[in-house]
């Protein structure tokens, strides 16, 4: 509460402000209709404030459109996907197929997600020579540097110590192998062709040592539900061979059949009977463990035997299970998490579709192809108090007691720009601060190198416009007053200027607005964020600048390098200046 | 300005030592205090660790390695059941900078970078206390305990203990050859 850190958002023009933001159930405040357009104040505290207003460091800038640009109003498009372990660049074919984690040897910690290193667990080769030997011998684990887990304690051992995650996928926690879904498809073509009666003879050609599947085998969750899918498949594929439309298998959900024979297994078939009288086989549901059926009683004995021999302790916490892909109520059923792929994203207009930001497509480089941020084109806003504040001194404003504050603006842009402030002299909200700049309108000097500063300096005195430059000595000497219309302080592309501020009371039966009628309705209580001076700002800015690249290239033969053109940029800024003590 | 003002003042009384002949102490370790000081065989202590057994002894097993900047001994009056006094036993690893209060620390146990063991407190054999971490006074940890995290500990069970050992041993090997021994100083 005692800090405050003063703070400045810019609202993206995207948001639509004309349909001015009440509370449910409220009735049209008649003022609003009178007001014009222009008077129209923006609220930083309204519901919906929250979701225009950005930090600079936040805000695209669209060359074409000659506007600001914020998350909500851009396009985003993969350029990479890549592991953030290995660094590995995944094709994103490969990741359709494969999924969005890395799939080579890239884990952490199901434990504390530190990374997970693969170690052997034989002791390193000692004695003569030992240098000389290239690779150790395993069996390997994956084990964690931080809190010391290893996958030897949920019973994994990999033999190679690369292409850990082929291998992971074949053993279950314990040891024991898991069937692959190949090994499983095998084994259902098996018993269909059992069920059809095709000779015994062909089978035994194809695979030599067919594998012979429990009925009442317990699953792991990957196999359960690749078995589930492969027999309802199978189930659909037979009892409506060829839907309407023509589709098999996978695409006849949406199909008109398959839509009938949902109805039907509401309406106790008689709709679907109706429909379709011709298909043969009804549907069943999964018999046994082959086709994915789970009955285990003995799971939640096991598990209360767990509890009750292991205790608390071996069970996982929930940030651990929420890591995991299936359910694990036990630490020793958590399995070493792959780690997720990230993304290098561009970044579009979503209204003219240039590209906004382009990075690098290569993994290790962070430079930016295109980079448009509105850090660059939209001249920045600093804080900062104009009186000094002594360490002792509390950093809360005092109700009613007038404030200075200083705002920098700094310009990036390479011509000089105009600017034009207006902020409502009275802020919305139920304690409104009393605002006034004493110096609406300046104006800031180009973004050029610092040596024309220097040379120009040398050559006339004055600055710009001719105004005193104030050196840092004579503010601080309290020499100056601030003076309405004139800036405080300027500099090569940066301009100062002060305005003041009378924060509010916050008791409640010093508020003009419990005055008003709304008091009845509304409750006496601040809430919460009404003691933040929150400031809206409404900025111009006005240049000179170059035609845009492409008008000009279209000209031809009128190169002139001299056309310039008015720009205009306007936008509301919302400041934080600090927080009002509440007694 | 430090060694100046060092040169004034009259130089700390050297503690009663027992040192084993293959022990690796760098001449910039300090050793203070009244009591004595047992270091054992193979254990490596480098430069500016401190050792300081002003209010009880301190035993060091062989096969350590003590850390620049680790602070090893009660920084307060020792209480009744602590006047035996500090006991590290073997292949105890204790990192830059931690700060160990201990009773007892168990046999292969690793104390993380500014780790603090408050005063009294009983390490048991092959525990980890991750980076930062803090043990309080007089607590108890049982073996094999791993502390890490914002106080978060778990038991580790994975069983390679020995070759965590072994690793430890092969890093000693390293740092004899690294790290000049002046033995003579301290005697
Ligand atoms: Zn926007
Ligand atoms: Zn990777
Ligand atoms: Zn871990
Ligand atoms: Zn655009």
């Amino acid at each position: 509460m005692a800090s405050f850190t003063p703070y400045t958002y810019f609202q993206c023009p995207c948001t639509d402000t004309s349909t001015p933001t009440r509370n449910l159930g409220d009735e049209q405040p008649p003022e609003t209709e009178e007001n014009s357009d222009d008077e129209r104040t923006f609220d930083p505290r309204a519901p919906r404030s929250n979701y225009s207003l950005y930090p600079l460091e936040h805000l695209f800038y669209c060359e074409d459109c000659h506007q600001i640009r914020c998350p909500r109003c851009v396009l985003d498009e993969i350029v990479t996907w890549y592991c953030p372990n290995c660094l590995f660049e995944v094709p994103s074919s490969t990741v359709k197929s494969e999924g969005n984690r890395c799939t080579r040897s890239c884990f952490q910690c199901p434990i504390c997600v530190a990374p997970l290193s693969v170690s052997s667990l034989e002791a390193p080769p000692e004695g003569l020579g030992a240098e000389l030997a290239s690779q150790q011998n395993g069996p390997f684990v994956l084990n964690c540097a931080y809190c010391m887990w290893s996958s030897k304690e949920t019973g994994i051992q990999f033999e190679k110590p690369n292409g850990i995650f082929a291998q992971l996928a074949k053993i279950k926690n314990g040891g024991e192998p898991i069937l692959t879904a190949k090994d499983r498809r095998k084994d259902r073509e098996e018993r269909k062709r059992d069920f059809s009666g095709s000779s015994a003879a062909e089978e035994s050609q194809e695979n030599e040592a067919p594998i012979n599947l429990d009925p009442n085998e317990r699953l792991d969750p990957e196999s359960q539900f690749s078995n589930l899918k492969a027999f309802y498949q199978t189930q659909m594929a037979e009892s409506s061979p060829v839907s309407a439309l023509g589709f098999t298998g996978d695409y006849g959900y949406g199909s008109p059949g398959a839509l009938s024979r949902i109805m039907g297994l509401y309406t106790g078939g008689s709709y679907a009977d109706k429909k379709s009288k011709t298909k043969s086989g009804t549907m069943r549901e999964a018999r046994d463990a082959l086709e994915g059926l789970q009955i285990d009683p003995l799971s939640d004995e096991d598990a209360i035997n767990k509890l009750r021999t292991e205790g608390w302790e071996s069970t996982a916490s929930a940030e651990q299970r929420h890591e995991q892909t299936t359910h694990t109520p036990f630490l020793s059923d958590l399995r070493p998490v792959a780690y997720l792929l990230r993304t290098k994203r561009s970044k579009r207009c979503k209204t003219c579709r240039h590209i906004l930001s382009k990075p690098e497509s290569k993994v290790q480089t962070t430079r930016f192809r295109i980079r448009l941020v509105a850090l660059n084109y939209i001249p920045s806003i600093i804080i900062k108090p104009l009186q000094p504040i002594l360490p002792t001194a509390s950093p809360l404003l005092a109700p009613l007691n007038p404030v200075q504050f200083l705002l920098t603006f700094k310009n990036p842009l390479f011509d000089s720009v105009k600017v034009t402030l207006a902020t409502p002299a009275k802020t919305p909200g139920r304690f409104p601060t009393k605002v006034t700049v004493l110096c609406p309108q300046f104006e800031v000097g180009a973004n050029t190198d610092v040596w024309d500063e220097a040379l120009r300096d040398n050559n006339t005195k004055s600055s710009l416009s001719g105004e005193k430059r104030r050196t840092k000595a004579e503010a601080s000497e309290g020499q100056h007053q601030a003076e309405a219309g004139k800036v405080w302080e300027r500099g090569r592309n940066w301009v100062s200027v002060v305005v003041e501020v009378v924060p509010p009371s916050l008791r409640i039966e010093d508020s003009e607005w419990l005055k008003s009628e709304e008091m009845k309705r509304d409750g006496g209580e601040v809430r919460d964020g009404e003691e933040v001076v929150e400031i809206p700002v409404f900025v111009r800015v006005e240049w000179e600048g170059e035609v845009g690249g492409e008008d000009s290239g279209l000209g031809g033969g009128g190169k002139d390098k001299e056309v310039r053109e008015k720009r205009e940029l306007a936008y509301w800024c919302v400041l934080g200046l600090g927080k009002v003590d509440v007694d | 300005m430090s060694s100046k003002r060092a040169s004034t003042m009259p130089a700390p009384l050297k503690p009663p030592t027992s040192l084993a002949s293959s022990l690796i102490i760098a001449e910039h370790a300090s050793l203070t205090g009244t009591h004595l000081i047992t270091l054992g065989s193979n254990t490596v202590v480098h430069p500016r660790a401190r050792f300081n057994s002003t209010h009880a002894p301190i035993t060091v097993g062989s096969n350590c390695i003590i850390c620049e900047r680790s602070s090893i001994g009660f920084q307060s009056e020792a209480a009744a059941n602590e006047r035996q006094g500090i006991l590290i036993e073997n292949g105890v690893v204790i990192e830059v900078g931690a700060v160990v209060e201990a009773r007892t620390v168990g046999e292969g146990t690793i104390i993380e970078v500014q780790a603090k063991i408050g005063k009294g407190a009983v390490l048991g054999k092959h525990c980890k206390i991750g980076p930062l971490c803090e043990i309080t006074e007089g607590e108890v940890v049982p073996d094999f305990t791993v502390v890490y995290g914002p106080g978060m500990r778990r038991l580790d069970r994975s069983g390679v203990e020995d070759l965590k050992m072994k690793m430890v041993a092969r890093q000693i090997e390293v740092l004899k050859k690294l790290i000049p021994s002046n033995l003579a100083k301290f005697q």
